[in-house]
């Protein structure tokens, strides 16, 4: 199984109204949590540290209620985990989709069969992503990129 | 411009009536919709979110409506008005009504009508003061405060004996049942205050009165009842979302000791006082009472509800069961042979025909569509039949009664929706409206779900409460109420608690609710800790409470005898019951939480929910689209932040 994944880069137009820049990125990998959630797809949420996860879990449950996500940080909620689950650490169960918010692409990305990765703006950041980027390419998964825009609505009747 | 636009207009009679009124969209939406109900005699559903202003917004097209009949000479609009609870009642009439009658230039008669157990009854208070029983120096001082008051009272309702505790032991004596009222026999018939409200009612142009009684009245559960609804054009239920649950309990039947023990408790009086020559009549109560006593002892000791229908398959509650009835119907056969000697002891004898009937019903557990269930106080037990829906009956005589209806409360829909409720009650085609509340919850509170929690059953749950709540306490200076699913758990938490925060803890079962709530008002930094179901109907304004914190979704009991009938129905149906009756039960239970503690533009509050499943589980969705948009964290920190501000 070849993992699919995706970058997607915060540029100008992906701006959001009342979302600051340094969260941009957080704002977008939120919304394909809840993208995927409503695919009856599993979302594993990979971050750097407890704050971080932190972070995305308080940014998840105060998003706008038609694109609830019902998730959990590791550590707490239902055994097998709710429908996202975020951590930093490893998994510990199986699911389909991998969103990654840390500065490498971590060993276990093979396991999943979407990985999905941001740009943003700031230089530093992109960098890392580059690299990233070029990771992937080594770990020969199907790496395609596009910019992060504005969402369409999100059918929630599907 | 509609009498009722020009009403709620600047140039208003609200306006002229109402220092500082000012018109609101939302306001007079819901009465253009109230006044169309009325004219056109559909069924409206309104929810009107806090602060909305609902009761101005169905008061004055009713009374509007009322006046224009009565201008045009044709004929009376009598006009219902029911509330869920005594006090509201009072409120709207001593308070609300007479100030839009005012401002309306109305002059529509109004009346209160509260329940039976309100008024003085004079036979039974010249009864008592003939037989005298053993009284405690307490209640016979509170009787003598009631004999006296009886003397001046126009209307007997017991609410103005201000000088006596509203629970003392004295007002049973000195009010009626249905069971022990004499009605037509009853000597002091002509000046019943009882009978005399209920008239004054069946006149009235309006008249305020609780979903009880309407329901009672309904159901024809009273005599004397059924006379007033008929009359009535325009039928208006504020509080509604309670008015499913009530509908079937009157819908439903009852058979208790209690009823049994009062029996007794009179044919031994009357055996003592007139009939001593009837021996066997002392013989026949005593042995009932024993009966029924014993039948109590059964059960457990702590009070609990349960399932009715598979008590009575188990053999040793059968047999007892049918001893109550050998020995009802032993007590009914020696009645008989005194009837017609005295009017009380017909009375009794009408009892013993009516708990004979009853106790058939409870016999007959294979009755299809209901529900059997039981629960039992320290001292008595309660069989129930309940009808698992009354959709068909009551929508049937919304549909006859040829009258306006107007549902109305702060919660009623679920997920923007309707449906829950009106098909509960069989009012699927009335036509509804949604009016957000004015209050900017988004700024002015907080839904918390804190991290982290320990699972319900987890031997650290308790202290993982008390962990969370220490910051929110010092934070809100005490204005906090915590309550729990479960007492066990509450009382841990008040063990922990005390010895980490210095504020006094009032906890449930230290005295009445009443008192608790009365200090707990009192004493600035005195935090209340209770039970789920204490917080319905408490009314703490402002500052007072900024912070409660629930440790449990209030998802209704799987246990619960008549949840599972109505589940088990649902099911049968190919529906799913957690989504068609738990889901929207508990929503219901939290928006009513959430309009506690914000009500008014002015007041904060932060509302910690110690439950992840709302996080973590897809239903968490309906909750939250259901609720007002406060500002979501998880962050007790960030929580208690807020609350020290607020100070």
């Amino acid at each position: 199984m070849q993992t699919q994944a995706m970058f997607y880069s915060i540029e100008e137009q992906s701006k959001i109204a009342g979302v600051s820049e340094q969260q941009l990125h957080l704002y977008y990998a939120c919304l394909q949590a809840a993208y995927f959630y409503r695919q009856n797809q599993r979302v594993f949420i990979y971050t750097q540290d407890q704050e971080s996860a932190h972070n995305i879990d308080e940014m998840l449950w105060a998003f706008d209620p038609t694109s609830f996500v019902p998730h959990n940080l590791i550590g707490e909620g239902p055994k097998q985990g709710a429908a996202v689950e975020i951590s930093w650490q490893a998994p510990t169960n199986r699911r389909a989709v991998l969103i990654n918010l840390t500065s490498d692409v971590p060993n276990f990305a093979n396991q999943f069969s979407h990985l999905i990765d941001f740009v943003p703006a700031d230089e530093t950041l992109k960098e890392q992503a580059r690299n990233r980027f070029r990771t992937c390419r080594q770990w020969n998964f199907n790496v395609a990129h596009q910019v992060a825009s504005a969402p369409q609505p999100i059918d929630t009747t599907s | 411009m509609s009498a009722v636009e020009h009403a709620f207009s600047h140039q208003g009679a609200l306006a002229k009536a109402i220092n500082g009124f000012s018109p609101r969209q939302a306001q007079l939406d819901m009465a253009m919709e109230v006044a169309k109900a009325i004219e056109q005699k559909n069924s409206l559903v309104v929810e009107a979110g806090t602060g909305t202003g609902k009761t101005f917004a169905y008061l004055i097209p009713a009374l509007l409506a009322n006046k224009a009949d009565a201008e045009s000479d044709q004929g009376q609009k009598k006009i219902i008005v029911s509330t869920g609870t005594k006090n509201l009642q009072e409120q709207l009439f001593h308070k609300d009504l007479p100030l839009i009658r005012k401002a309306l230039a109305s002059n529509a008669q109004v009346a209160l009508l509260k329940g039976r157990a309100n008024y003085l009854c004079i036979y039974r208070l010249e009864q008592y003061q003939n037989s005298r029983g053993q009284l405690d120096a307490q209640t016979l001082a509170d009787f003598v405060k009631v004999r006296s008051w009886a003397n001046g009272t126009r209307s007997g309702d017991i609410g103005e004996v201000v000088n006596v505790m509203e629970g003392s032991p004295v007002f049973p004596f000195v009010t009626s049942t249905v069971d022990n009222c004499l009605a037509k026999d009853c000597p002091n018939i002509d000046d019943c205050y009882l009978i005399k409200a209920r008239e004054k009612a069946i006149d009235a142009d309006l008249v305020v009165v609780n979903h009880h009684l309407f329901f009672a009245d309904m159901a024809l559960k009273d005599s004397g009842f059924g006379e007033l609804i008929p009359k009535a054009d325009v039928m208006i239920f504020d509080e509604a979302h309670q008015i499913a649950d009530i509908a079937s309990e009157y819908f439903g039947e009852a058979f208790s000791t209690r009823q049994l023990l009062d029996l007794c408790t009179d044919v031994l009086q009357v055996y003592r006082s007139e009939l001593t020559d009837v021996k066997q009549l002392g013989k026949a109560a005593e042995k009932l009472l024993k009966t029924s006593q014993e039948f109590r002892l059964l059960f457990n000791y702590d009070p609990e509800r349960g399932n009715w229908r598979e008590k009575h398959k188990q053999q040793r509650f059968s047999h007892a069961f049918t001893l109550l009835k050998t020995d009802l119907d032993f007590l009914y056969q020696v009645i008989k042979l005194c009837v017609s000697r005295n009017e009380a002891i017909d009375n009794c004898f009408d009892r013993a025909v009516n708990l004979l009937t009853q106790y058939e019903v409870m016999a007959d557990v294979d009755a299809m569509g209901m529900s059997f269930w039981y629960e039992t106080t320290p001292r008595h037990v309660v069989l129930h039949k309940t009808p698992l829906s009354v959709a068909d009956k009551f929508g049937h005589y919304v549909k006859e009664s040829g009258a306006g209806w107007i549902f109305t409360s702060a919660t009623l829909a679920v997920d923007g929706a309707f449906q829950h409720f009106s098909s509960h009650l069989g009012i699927e085609h009335s036509a509804s409206l949604l009016l957000d509340s004015p209050f900017d919850y988004a700024k002015q509170s907080q839904l918390v779900i804190p991290r982290y929690l320990p699972a319900a059953n987890d031997r650290n749950r308790a202290k993982a409460l008390s962990d969370l709540a220490k910051p929110l306490i010092e934070a809100s200076k005490g204005a906090c109420f915590m309550l729990f699913t479960s007492y066990r758990v509450m009382h841990q938490v008040a063990e922990l608690l005390a010895e980490e925060v210095d504020n006094r803890l009032l906890v449930q079962g230290q005295m009445g609710k009443r008192k608790l709530l009365e200090e707990f008002v009192e004493q600035a930094d005195a935090v209340l800790l209770a039970t789920a179901s204490f917080w319905e109907g408490v009314d703490v304004r402002g500052d007072k409470l900024t912070c409660v914190i629930i440790d449990k979704l209030p998802f209704a009991s799987p246990d619960d005898p008549l949840l599972q009938a109505r589940s088990e129905d649902v099911k049968r149906q190919g529906k799913d019951p957690f989504a068609q009756i738990q889901l929207p039960q508990a929503v219901i239970a939290l928006k009513q939480g959430v309009g506690r503690l914000i009500r008014d533009v002015s007041d904060n509050g932060v509302l910690v929910i110690c439950d992840d499943r709302l996080v973590n589980r897809p239903y968490g969705e309906v909750f939250l689209k259901s609720l007002p948009e406060m500002k979501r964290s998880r962050d007790i920190k960030q929580a208690a932040n807020f609350l020290s501000k607020l100070g």
